[in-house]
């Protein structure tokens, strides 16, 4: 509409001023008028969003497709799904709005984000003993969906995505729970203790390599002997890594492959 | 006196050549496995540092019970009811593929675990019969002697047998056990089972060897 009028009568435009006030008013009507049908199509969608969260409660907690739909499309519009679980999210998304919506997606996606976090959880604290309090997001998305043992059909099926979100809304507990890359993959951290540079370094070579021995932290990061050695020792203190003294040299393992390709 | 088809099937596994992946069982031509696809091999098998007790007591502790539960599914998994430290399966003991085995003093560490009262005990100690000589041989419970107590009795009582006295050998290789799971139990085993009973009130022994008579009540 507005090209044709530049193209039929541009001469009598020609004057900027009058031209760009014109504009102007036009502007904020159409703003106006805009931002009152946002609004309504807003109400309607409220209405809408509700009865659809309450009829799918059950989609939501069983199918990861649709979840992930789900939270990408409150991401969207600014919402946080998981607003009504915590404090950060009671100021997101124009803080009021955040929390009317988190009421109306319903308990049902929270409920499920807690039952996970909880899920990943006992993950954690059963595999201590195996991995120093260091496991791979995957090995926890396998565990989870897997089941607890001798429940039948206790698997929940989660996708990745979903496990960040629920440890996300664990922060309020005292981030217990953080999450470190090492050599592409990513990892959940339930150990208060933090690694120190030169640890994440060699956790990230084995990462990558499957194992390291110290020649090879000599060679491959130009360390000393002995800082190799004092390094490896911490790791092996605090069970992040295992040992296997059947080859030439004593080589350090990270038990993230234990399980890996069953 | 310990009976002789347990050992040969396990020595049949020193000498098949097993070449384990990481993924899936590949069964050898030559094995007798019990059923065409064989035992599954957790993917732990395939960890290097698994065949090497770890310092850290933590992680050893952990090691330990995966050992204890990879030994007791073999033993199920094959109804291997004795192990004898001279003639162990070696596929369950070592990784061919990976080129690496559990030390002999380290599957003694791992059986000692397993003996224990707190961890069931899995398996039991058969006391050598040299004198102050280290036993060399136990005795692996998949089942308890308590579960294999209550499936006899179980059994002879379905079976309308209680009062009738039936022999040892019976119980072990007969017709009437041939689809049972503790056929052919390995008999010392099998005479703990039957003390079980006994204690319970629930059986009598009469005779010797092979040829004891039971009675179940």
């Amino acid at each position: 509409m507005a090209s044709n009028r530049r193209g039929v009568g541009l001469s009598a435009f020609s004057n900027a001023a009058i031209s760009s006030d014109q504009y102007a008013r036009h502007g904020q009507q159409l703003r106006t008028s805009h931002a009152d049908a946002l609004a309504n199509q807003l109400s309607v969608f409220q209405a809408a969003l509700h009865n659809f969260s309450l009829t799918h409660a059950k989609d939501i907690r069983s199918n990861p497709t649709f979840r992930a739909e789900f939270a990408r499309m409150c991401n969207a519009i600014g919402v946080d799904p998981l607003a009504g679980s915590n404090v950060k999210g009671a100021s997101a998304s124009g803080g009021k709005a955040g929390s009317v919506w988190a009421k109306m997606l319903g308990s049902s996606v929270n409920d499920f984000y807690f039952e996970l976090a909880v899920r990943v959880v006992e993950v954690c604290r059963e595999t201590r003993s195996e991995n120093g309090g260091m496991i791979a997001i995957s090995e926890v998305q396998k565990r989870i969906t897997k089941g607890r043992a001798g429940v039948v059909g206790g698997g929940m099926e989660v996708t990745e995505d979903d496990i960040m979100r629920a440890i996300e809304s664990l922060e309020p507990l005292g981030g217990m729970f953080k999450t470190q890359t090492l050599g592409g993959s990513k990892f959940i951290r339930s150990v208060p203790k933090e690694l120190n540079p030169d640890q994440s370094t060699v956790l990230e070579v084995i990462q990558v390599l499957g194992y390291v021995t110290v020649s090879m932290m000599q060679a491959n990061l130009a360390w000393e002997r002995a800082r190799a050695i004092a390094v490896i020792d911490d790791l092996v203190a605090d069970s992040l890594v295992w040992v296997d003294s059947q080859g030439e040299e004593t080589e350090f393992w990270s038990p993230a492959s234990m399980h890996e390709g069953g | 006196m310990a009976a002789t088809s347990p050992e040969s099937s396990l020595s049949s596994f020193s000498t098949t050549a097993y070449t384990p992946s990481t993924t899936a069982y590949t069964p050898s031509t030559t094995t007798q496995a019990i059923s065409s696809s064989g035992f599954n091999f957790p993917t732990y098998t395939s960890f290097p540092p698994f065949y090497t007790l770890q310092p850290n007591l933590t992680t050893r502790t952990h090691q330990l019970e995966l050992w204890s539960t990879l030994i007791s599914s073999y033993c199920a998994y094959y109804r291997i009811f004795r192990l004898s430290l001279s003639s162990l399966p070696t596929d369950l003991f070592s990784n061919a593929n990976i080129h690496r085995s559990l030390k002999p003093g380290d599957v003694r560490t791992v059986l000692d675990h397993m003996s224990k009262p707190e961890n069931g005990p899995r398996i039991d100690w058969i006391p050598s019969t040299t004198r102050n000589e280290q036993s060399s041989s136990c005795y692996v419970y998949w089942k308890t002697p308590g579960e294999w107590a209550d499936a006899l009795h179980g059994w002879v009582d379905e079976t309308g047998q209680k009062g009738t006295v039936l022999t040892v050998y019976e119980l072990r290789e007969g017709d009437a056990v041939r689809s049972k799971e503790w056929r052919d139990m390995d008999e010392g085993m099998l005479r703990k089972v039957l003390n079980v009973l006994v204690k319970r009130g629930k059986a009598q022994i009469f005779g010797q060897e092979e040829n004891a008579g039971v009675k179940f009540f």
